[in-house]
């Protein structure tokens, strides 16, 4: 007959007391038995299954407060004071006399983790907000934007609203910065967006509070409504009531019906106010983008219903041939419309932080794996003196706590720095408000990276000294490396040199493609430029607006240290935009094209220094009622009079009798500077009658030292000396560059010091190593030249091991730069993927830091006197 | 372990009771199996060795019983329960508490109607 099931008998033996369990289990087993055979196997287990079941929660809490024998309670173990507690607490002292006593390796583990983990928390918070949110609108696979935005006039779209198929709703749009007017404050301009009344129909979003644009809003004659941005709420006051109530914008009284809920943003995260339009079929102007809501297909499956639109159109319109939208119709998805191009720069930020981490990991393994090496001796030792493998590692982990604890407090510090120095210093607008700094990713890449870095270093030396203890302490004891070669720390080392490269080479690669923006001839000289951005107020008279802007210049030319002034409506590299309707007497196939069209003042050219280059400038005998005259670029007498001198033809803007030509002046940037030279042609603010309500004012200085002087003087000038003009904003024209290089520039800088940090941290890591392992075999070194190795050979051989790793580290970056950068090709300009000057760039420092980290360590090394190293054993 | 005499004369749990009352009717042969089987026995219903135990340990620590080890012939070495003097007292007042709370209660009504 058996006795009890032996899982029956474990759990009692666990559980009861050390004294008394035989006594117990052996009457439990003779009843079991007994019961067995009277009352069969199944009565007995039920039986035993009862007593074990029964007794475990009695027994469990038993055993926690009071232990096995009654003496050694096993809650103390956990309680303070506990035989667990004070393990811990003494590892954690030991560690932390340890640490301080090794500075260096405790403030490098340290910053490498907390940069590491609070730099990718920081970042990866602001790619999410921008790129992983999903947009304020709703079921946005719907939703696309028509092909050739912001060139459709309101006669084509009020032609095709009624016979759209396949849209629930279209609706129109075109940016429309306004000036906002309030009581006691002065007037400032707000980037806004007209639209038709569709608009949040098309988008889905409904107000906070109030209501959205209703049918009738757009008509010519109704009422102007406007919806304000939640952040330009709360800058009016919060005040609830101000729904229904009127506000001035561009002068023109709106009523508010509506605010947006925070975090709305629509087109540009920027955008403060949304307001209606009266559209008109009388009107062929007015450059909007159609945006609409299919009835049902994703936006990217419309291709059909977009032909029939193009037919439609072609149906009712003539274009010519350069400009015919019925070409090619399409509708791209709203969220590839809004976010397209700021997708592959913010993967490139995202996949340098993952690097970073990687970089991190790899730079803390090696570390820790230096001072474990140091540390063979001492933990053999503590083996051969019976230390369970359970308070090795106890001790380890500790030491590893330790440096976590304090990264975690130091990253801490650094994601939340960071993460505002990011918002403040990016352009996120209505995005911003809804980033928060992800703190569970900081906690997770804090642990994965000290989790990873533990594993790296721990593990394998952990089944060293434990397979090979005898070998341990006898290499120990003849102060020698052994049979170890290293292997692990030198793929360590090629690892962070290939990550490294990686990184600094796609940093190198984004940099050169912003110099070479900058290379591209702006056609303007921008240096010693002061540019003032100033309104009209909207309720004056073309006249009076053109005497305003006349006043001014007089007053800022006698402005001590001043070249020229000028005016325009519109600087050059502040993207597209006024672009008015040409017509060229005799030549009918041009009659429904736009150049780019410039008001200026008659030193405008000078100050910005167009050169002429054909025919003459303004003078001051061209005024208000001479003969109208206009002066063309380069681009436009290319394009519209290739083969003749167009000096003395006529263009007719549709003032009535056309103008004459004068002169051809340079190209200048009328555009994005990578849309290189637009056709563009200047007249003077008295030949032309409509006034508008905006004007940029040039002030050039003589001296370019002299800028900041007069910059401050112009401000003070404007702010003083004009009644009519509103002051919106002041800069340097050098600062227009900037932000026409936006962009790019912005992600370069961010990857520049993500390639810098990469830089000190693989330099840190690769020193570290290299110097680990030399100075661990400083006594051999001690020996070889005792027996007559030259010292020169001893540092040739180290400095060689170095850049053999080097070489095979960069070598595996420089693959991995070529394959990813493809991958991010948009964001370079004019800069092959595998530019030889970027990445040679790259290659070349890390090796020189490889060297450097393998040479001093070495040259110390050498010159240590072998006598000094044989007596220190 | 020596026996802690309790502060006040907080009255014993039942279950307390009824082991302290088993240990006394085993006599001389109270260990924690056969004090289990006794306690089965008069009250019909399975009890767990675990609890028994537990108790049994709970109310030497109180100093209600003592225990001694003994080296029976059939090699098995048992714990031997015993009453000491103030378990003793712990059960009459128990009792006497009891019994002062019985007195005057008519329960003949209400278990004729149930």
């Amino acid at each position: 007959m058996t006795g009890m099931p032996s899982f029956a008998a474990w759990c009692l033996r666990r559980l009861l007391p050390y004294a008394e369990r035989d006594e117990v289990i052996a009457d439990l087993d003779a009843e079991y038995r007994a019961r067995r055979r009277t009352r069969g196997w199944l009565s007995a287990a039920a039986w035993l299954g009862y007593q074990v079941a029964g007794s475990l929660p009695s027994l469990v809490t038993r055993t926690a407060w009071r232990g096995w024998t009654g003496f050694e309670p096993e809650a103390n173990r956990w309680q303070p004071g506990g035989p667990m507690f004070e393990t811990w607490l003494m590892d954690l002292r030991y560690s932390a006399r340890r640490l301080t006593r090794r500075r260096t390796y405790a403030l490098m583990a340290i910053l490498t983790l907390a940069l590491g983990a609070g730099g990718t928390a920081a970042i990866y918070s602001i790619v999410r907000a921008v790129l992983l949110e999903p947009l304020p609108i709703r079921d946005e696979a719907a939703v696309g934007v028509f092909w050739s935005p912001f060139d459709w006039t309101e006669e084509e779209f009020l032609f095709l609203r009624p016979q759209l198929t396949g849209f629930e709703t279209v609706a129109a749009y075109r940016p429309q910065d306004v000036t906002l007017e309030t009581p006691g404050e002065p007037l400032r301009l707000i980037r806004g967006i007209a639209s038709s009344a569709e608009l949040f129909d098309a988008l889905g979003t409904t107000p906070l509070f109030g209501r959205g644009f209703q049918p009738g809003d757009d008509v010519v004659g109704g009422e102007r409504a406007a919806i304000l941005s939640y952040g330009l709420w709360q800058d009016l006051g919060s005040d609830r009531g101000i729904v229904g109530r009127q506000l001035a914008l561009g002068g023109t009284p709106h009523t508010v019906v509506g605010v947006m809920p925070r975090g709305f943003w629509f087109p540009t995260p920027e955008t403060r106010v949304w307001v209606t339009t009266p559209l008109s079929f009388e009107r062929r102007s007015g450059q909007y983008a159609l945006v609409g809501r299919t009835s049902g297909p994703a936006a990217d499956q419309m291709d059909a219903q977009m032909r029939g639109i193009g037919q439609t159109l072609g149906g009712r319109f003539q274009y010519p041939p350069q400009w015919d939208k019925t070409r090619s119709p399409a509708l791209t998805g709203v969220r590839e419309y809004l976010l397209g191009d700021l997708r592959p720069g913010l993967l490139a930020v995202l996949v340098a932080m993952g690097v970073i981490l990687a970089i991190a990991c790899v730079n803390v393994a090696a570390l820790m794996l230096g001072q474990l090496g140091g540390r063979s001796t001492e933990l053999a030792l503590r083996t051969a003196l019976g230390a369970a493998r359970q308070r090795l590692v106890q001790q380890l982990v500790s030491e590893s706590l330790l440096i976590g604890a304090a990264a975690g407090l130091v990253g801490a510090a650094i994601a939340a720095g960071g993460f505002t120095m990011l918002l403040r210093l990016l352009p996120l607008g209505a995005l911003g408000e809804r980033a928060t700094l992800d703190w569970s990713l900081f906690w997770a890449a804090m642990a994965f990276a000290l989790a990873a870095a533990m594993m790296i270093a721990v593990v394998p030396s952990m089944a060293m000294w434990r397979t090979n203890l005898q070998g341990t302490l006898a290499t120990t004891r003849t102060g020698g490396v052994g049979a170890r070669g290293g292997r692990l720390e030198g793929a360590l080392v090629a690892g962070q040199i290939a990550l490294a490269v990686l990184l600094v080479a796609g940093a190198g690669l984004l940099i050169r493609s912003v110099a070479n923006l900058r290379a591209i001839d702006a056609g303007v000289d921008p240096r010693g430029v002061v540019v003032a951005d100033m309104t009209l107020p909207t309720h004056l008279s073309n006249d009076q607006r053109r005497a305003a802007i006349a006043a001014a210049i007089p007053v800022l030319e006698q402005l001590p240290g001043v070249r020229a002034v000028g005016a325009t409506i519109k600087l050059p590299l502040r993207g597209s935009g006024q672009n008015w309707g040409i017509r060229i007497p005799g030549r009918p196939e041009v009659s429904s094209t736009t150049t780019a069209f410039r008001t200026v003042t008659h030193e405008y050219l000078d100050a910005l220094r167009i050169p002429v280059r054909r025919g003459r400038g303004f003078v001051a005998s061209d005024h208000e009622n001479s003969e109208r005259v206009v002066v063309i670029n380069e681009a436009l007498a290319a394009k519209y009079f290739p083969d003749e001198d167009p000096i003395g033809r006529r263009i007719d803007t549709g003032f009535d009798g056309g103008e004459r030509i004068i002169g051809v002046v340079g190209n200048a940037a009328e555009a994005q500077l990578t849309d290189g030279a637009v056709p563009a042609r200047y007249m003077l603010y008295e030949h032309v009658p409509p006034v508008w309500h905006e004007v940029t004012f040039v002030v050039a200085a003589e001296r370019a030292e002299d800028l900041p002087r007069l910059l401050d003087l112009t401000r003070t000038v404007l702010q003083q000396n004009t009644r009519n003009l509103a002051l919106q904003r002041m800069m340097t024209l050098d600062s227009v560059f900037d932000l026409a290089v936006g962009a790019p520039q912005r992600v370069a800088t961010l990857l520049s010091v993500l390639a810098g940090l990469a830089l000190v941290l693989g330099a840190v890591g690769v020193y570290g190593v290299i110097s680990h392992f030399v100075s661990r075999r400083t006594r051999d070194y001690g020996i070889c030249m005792a027996l007559g190795l030259a010292p020169r050979r001893v540092v040739s051989e180290v400095v060689a091991r170095g850049l053999v790793l080097g070489v095979i580290g960069s070598a595996l970056g420089l693959i991995a730069v070529v394959f990813g950068a493809n991958r991010f090709s948009t964001l370079l300009h004019e800069v092959q993927p595998a530019d030889t000057q970027a990445l040679l760039g790259a290659v070349l420092i890390l090796l020189t830091i490889a060297v450097t980290a393998s040479f001093i360590p070495a040259w110390r090394a050498s010159r240590t006197d072998p006598s000094t190293v044989l007596r220190q054993q | 372990m020596k026996a802690r005499v309790p502060a006040d004369d907080s009255p014993l749990g039942t279950f307390e009771e009824q082991v302290m009352l088993a240990v006394l009717r085993k006599g001389n042969e109270a260990y924690a199996t056969s004090v289990r089987r006794e306690l089965e026995k008069v009250t019909a219903r399975s009890i767990a060795i675990g609890s028994v135990y537990v108790t049994l340990d709970r109310l030497e620590a109180k100093g209600l019983i003592a225990s001694t080890r003994e080296q029976r012939d059939d090699s098995i070495s048992r714990r031997l329960f015993v009453v000491t003097a103030e378990g003793a007292r712990s059960l009459a007042a128990t009792r006497a508490m009891r019994d002062r709370l019985w007195e005057g209660v008519e329960l003949r009504r209400l278990l004729k109607n149930a």
